[in-house]
């Protein structure tokens, strides 16, 4: 593999990405199984990088997940984006800081028709003036969050505990990344290196000391699908798009797989467990599965945070063999411990090894 | 009004077909067509026939339910369309008319709108701790067990603020949020389509023989949740 | 005697040079390279009949030494002007040329393979272009070794850069699809183990000998046609590439493992022809190529009196079809130059 042609295509595919005064929206999925990721991702900006991100507790879902299995039409959507962007608009910010992917393609998408059509606009002005008496102004700049971690990449490494190598032997550690479909797919242009090569991922594991393996079905989606994961009896679908992954990385014997998305890595790390518990089967070294990072659980462990505070507990598929790589001190005792360092009820971990 | 020109009044088939010159580059990355008997370049294809039979066909079938509207395909198509867009056009105007009752996958709406849709409109959430129920998500595995059953601990462990009032990950949203988005749905549409999944569910329920005596049709959402004929992948 | 100046020293350029200094004109011939002779200084074999490239270079060359008249290699043209009926030319290097008529034959350029992205030219090593072969295919070079070792699959792309709006080219560049199945012969040729596969949309056998030719790649030489247009590769770990299309004819998709792939890029004007239009203050196409005054009649005409054009900076065109157009500009100028 050749950088040349990769390096033409980072340089074409720069961004603009704010770089300060965000106004912070979440993301449903993760705040349901990566809640210490959006902390964690609003302590680095906050106490590492000293920037101004503002959130409203009256933001609400996007309502992306039921646009998308299509229960909520587009009309629907666009207005409750229209009031987020109110709500921003109150605030006094213009960029908006976006932590799931879902959201951030339909912001994008939804900014886009605008720009296309504009009657449209003048539509969801009325809609949201009429429902909720409030106005609006579009975004400046729309970044999402792991955009702005790749920003502030080497701001982050000058502070660094761990660096995202083997710290027995300080060769690089081996890492695929996953991107988030609904990033770059629909408008290439928005995303950090495009749609074929995001650079992301790849700018943040190699400025942190990682070495990023380029596989053959790494723009493959990893099979969520939303409706096709929702339901299930359709959940096949969901499992044989992650295996295929699984079984295309596996031969380079990643020490982790990094994702920016919300529901990708938690499809990565639970269909693991899944496969294993079904055929026996697993893709990591010495018979345990690969542990799958949020980026700013990435980030968190290079800054020398807590596992557990970041809640990397909540994993199915254990990452302390990326820890032990790291060199990473961390107490295994705590892994499953509550605030007040008692174990909370108990795991049943039913032959899971991985 | 014929089937083709409702199509055509949604924006996102307006976005999703210019023309199709049939070259299967969106078939050749789908992942619903890799592991469905699904081709999204056939999709293309029966709209832009304007076929009307065809088109009604097509919104009576389980086809249009299969794609995961990645959008894989319109990074690709050397025509700029996206047939991801254009099922999404199918399947709105398959409810509208009630069509999507016809199909096994069409008939899944019902239980995605009463969890997925309820949680929006009454919780502010597309998804919350309590829908992922062990017995429904066997793949969250056993740590997904352990935080479902201790979710308040496990989730102030890791600073979430789980219901409570305020900021932070799994606020409770305020109610007066709540009512701005019930709103939002009263104008938009929003619940208009809910109505009509309901709707039509209950017909369809009833023709298949389930009872009504309980409202919620609980019995025809499992069986929807549940069933698959096994006929739906490539052979 | 009336002065030609003729900008672009393809294969084009060279013919019409020929013909109007034999209707008895005097003219220039000017070069940006440093040989005549264009895109055929590159190619092996042409189709349809597999006359190496070589030859119809230096019998064009060999015609041009007998003919007298002026060369310029090296040369660009700087401005031109007109004033009563005279193009006055001034080139980069300093000649001021007075011209009685222009010809613009400065043809086309290769589409960039890297801005198809998803194929990944020049960052999968066993990626190539159409031109990368040709120059592959020429005596003397080494097939094997660039071919990666004994190369036991190989996949040609179809329509790399036409026909493709997120390319930016909506037209079909006509002569790649013969010129797949010419390369597709000629590496089974050589490599008789070899599977090779050509992933295709429409097969535009549109010449003369063109279908039989393809006839042959099927019958003679086993080579597979599959309907489908490539949608990406990616490098495994042992170099070889994984690629996705669809069979549109069966309605599968088809993931196949080759061991070299060659896109066959399309033509686009490029820069050499942009220039030459801005400086000659003539009108292109959307898609770059320079407009002719009519499709039928005026196809050697461009949008302003006095200056002609000859060959593919018009439209792509085979050999074949550069030299007649080519010739039949002279014949235009000769005509035009009579009446003033
Ligand atoms: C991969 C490939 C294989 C092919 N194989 C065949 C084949 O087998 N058989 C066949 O019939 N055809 C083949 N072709 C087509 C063939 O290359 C063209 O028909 C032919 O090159 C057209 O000649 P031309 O003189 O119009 O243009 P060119 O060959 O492009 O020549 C144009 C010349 O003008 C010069 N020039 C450009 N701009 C300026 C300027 N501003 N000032 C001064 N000079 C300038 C250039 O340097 C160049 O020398 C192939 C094409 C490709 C892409
Ligand atoms: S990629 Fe576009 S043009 Fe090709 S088959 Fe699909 S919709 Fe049609
Ligand atoms: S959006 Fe649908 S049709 Fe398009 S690639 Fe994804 S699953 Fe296939
Ligand atoms: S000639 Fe063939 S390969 Fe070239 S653009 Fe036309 S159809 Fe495509």
């Amino acid at each position: 593999m050749q950088n040349e042609g990769k390096q033409k295509i980072w340089k074409d595919y720069q961004k603009e990405i704010a770089d300060d005064h965000y106004f912070y929206v979440r993301s449903c999925i993760r705040q349901n199984f990566f809640p210490g990721s959006e902390q964690t991702f609003l302590k680095i900006l906050r106490a590492e990088l000293n920037k101004d991100i503002f959130e409203n507790p009256h933001h609400t879902t996007c309502s992306g997940i039921g646009y998308h299995s299509d229960i909520v039409p587009f009309d629907t959507i666009q207005t409750i984006v229209a009031r987020q962007f109110a709500l921003m608009t109150e605030a006094g910010y213009r960029n908006l800081a976006v932590s799931c992917i879902t959201s951030f393609g339909i912001y994008n998408e939804i900014i886009e028709t605008w720009k296309e059509f504009p009657n449209e606009l003048e539509k969801i002005r009325n809609y949201l003036k009429k429902a909720t008496g409030r106005e609006f102004k579009i975004p400046q700049n729309v970044s999402h969050a792991s955009d702005i971690i790749y920003k502030f990449r080497e701001d982050i490494f000058a502070r660094k505990k761990y660096s995202l190598t083997n710290h027995e032997t300080g060769k690089p550690l081996k890492i695929v990344e996953h991107i988030g479909c609904h990033y770059a797919k629909m408008f290439p242009g928005k995303g950090v290196g495009g749609a074929e090569f995001p650079h992301v991922l790849v700018g943040m594991i190699e400025s942190w000391g990682g070495e990023v393996i380029d596989y053959p079905e790494r723009r493959h989606c990893c099979g969520f699908g939303f409706r096709q994961y929702l339901v299930m009896s359709n959940r096949g679908y969901s499992i044989s798009n992650s295996k295929k992954k699984f079984e295309s990385m596996e031969p380079y014997r990643p020490d982790a797989i990094a994702s920016n998305c919300p529901g990708c890595p938690m499809f990565l790390d639970r269909w693991q467990y899944v496969i294993e518990e079904m055929e026996g089967k697993t893709y990591g070294q010495n018979g345990r599965g690969i542990p799958v990072l949020t980026y700013e659980e990435m980030a968190g462990l290079v800054l020398g945070y807590d596992p557990w505070d970041m809640g990397m507990q909540m994993h199915q598929t254990d990452v302390e063999p990326l820890l032990d790589k790291m060199g990473i001190e961390y107490n295994p005792d705590l892994k499953y411990a509550g605030k007040d360092g008692k174990q909370i009820g108990q795991v049943k971990m039913a032959g899971c090894k991985c | 009004m014929q089937l083709y020109e409702q199509l055509t009044q949604d924006i996102r088939f307006e976005e999703g077909l210019n023309s199709c010159m049939n070259c299967g580059i969106c078939t050749a990355i789908c992942p619903a067509a890799e592991f469905y008997d699904y081709d999204p370049r056939m999709i293309a294809g029966i709209v832009q026939s304007k076929d009307e039979s065809q088109i009604e066909e097509l919104l009576k079938s389980d086809a249009i339910w299969y794609c995961g509207e990645c959008m894989s395909c319109k990074t690709r198509c050397p025509r700029g369309n996206c047939t991801g867009l254009i099922i999404m056009a199918l399947r709105s105007l398959s409810q509208e008319l009630g069509f999507f009752t016809e199909s096994e996958k069409g008939r899944q709406q019902l239980v995605i709108k009463r969890v997925i849709g309820e949680n929006i409109v009454y919780r502010g959430y597309c998804i919350l701790p309590e829908n992922l129920i062990p017995e429904l998500h066997p793949e969250q595995g056993p740590v997904g067990e352990w935080i479902f059953e201790n979710r308040k601990e496990v989730y102030k462990r890791v600073d979430a603020n789980y219901c409570g009032e305020g900021t932070g990950a799994l606020r409770k949203i305020p109610k007066e949020s709540l009512d701005e988005i019930y709103q939002i749905f009263e104008i938009t549409g929003g619940f208009e389509r809910f109505d009509q999944i309901e709707h039509f569910s209950k017909l369809k329920a009833r023709s298949m023989g389930f009872s009504d005596v309980d409202e919620e049709f609980t019995d025809y959402i499992n069986h929807t949740y549940t069933t698959n004929n096994g006929k739906h992948n490539r052979p | 005697m009336k002065h030609i100046v003729i900008i672009g020293g393809g294969i084009a350029g060279m013919e019409s040079a020929c013909a109007l200094t034999d209707a008895g004109h005097w003219v220039t011939l000017i070069e940006k390279e440093a040989q005549l002779g264009g895109k055929l200084n590159q190619w092996s074999f042409l189709f349809p009949d597999f006359t190496p490239a070589e030859k119809i270079k230096d019998t064009l060359f060999d015609k041009c030494q007998e003919r007298d008249f002026s060369i310029l290699l090296k040369t660009e043209v700087k401005s031109v002007q007109t004033h009563q009926k005279k193009f006055n030319i001034e080139t980069f290097g300093g000649q001021k040329l007075e011209a009685d008529a222009v010809v613009v034959s400065s043809g086309y350029e290769l589409f960039d393979a890297r801005r198809k992205e998803e194929y990944g030219y020049k960052i999968y090593d066993h990626v190539i272009t159409s031109a990368d072969l040709e120059k592959l295919l020429r005596p003397g070079s080494d097939l094997s070794v660039a071919a990666g070792k004994n190369p036991k699959r190989i996949a040609f792309v179809h329509c790399v850069g036409s026909r493709d709006e997120k390319s930016g080219n909506h037209y079909c560049s006509k002569v790649c699809c013969i010129t797949g199945v010419k390369q597709a012969i000629e590496l089974k040729k050589r490599l008789p183990e070899a599977e090779i596969f050509c992933f295709y949309m429409d097969l535009r056998m549109y010449g003369k000998h063109f279908e039989e030719l393809y006839r042959e790649a099927q019958e003679k030489f086993d080579i597979q046609f599959i309907r489908g247009r490539l949608s990406e590769a990616a490098e495994k770990m042992d170099k070889s590439l994984l690629i996705k299309a669809e069979d549109t004819l069966s309605g599968r998709p088809l993931k196949m493992n080759v061991d070299l792939l060659v896109l066959l890029v399309g033509m686009e004007a490029g820069k050499g022809t942009a220039t030459a239009a801005a400086k000659c203050s003539i009108e292109y196409e959307d898609s770059g190529f320079l407009k002719t005054n009519d499709t039928f009649l005026f196809s050697n005409f461009s949008s302003q009196e006095g200056i002609f054009l000859a060959g593919s900076c018009t439209a792509p065109m085979s050999v074949n079809d550069t030299i007649l157009h080519a010739r039949s500009a002279a014949m235009e100028v000769n005509s035009w130059l009579r009446k003033q």
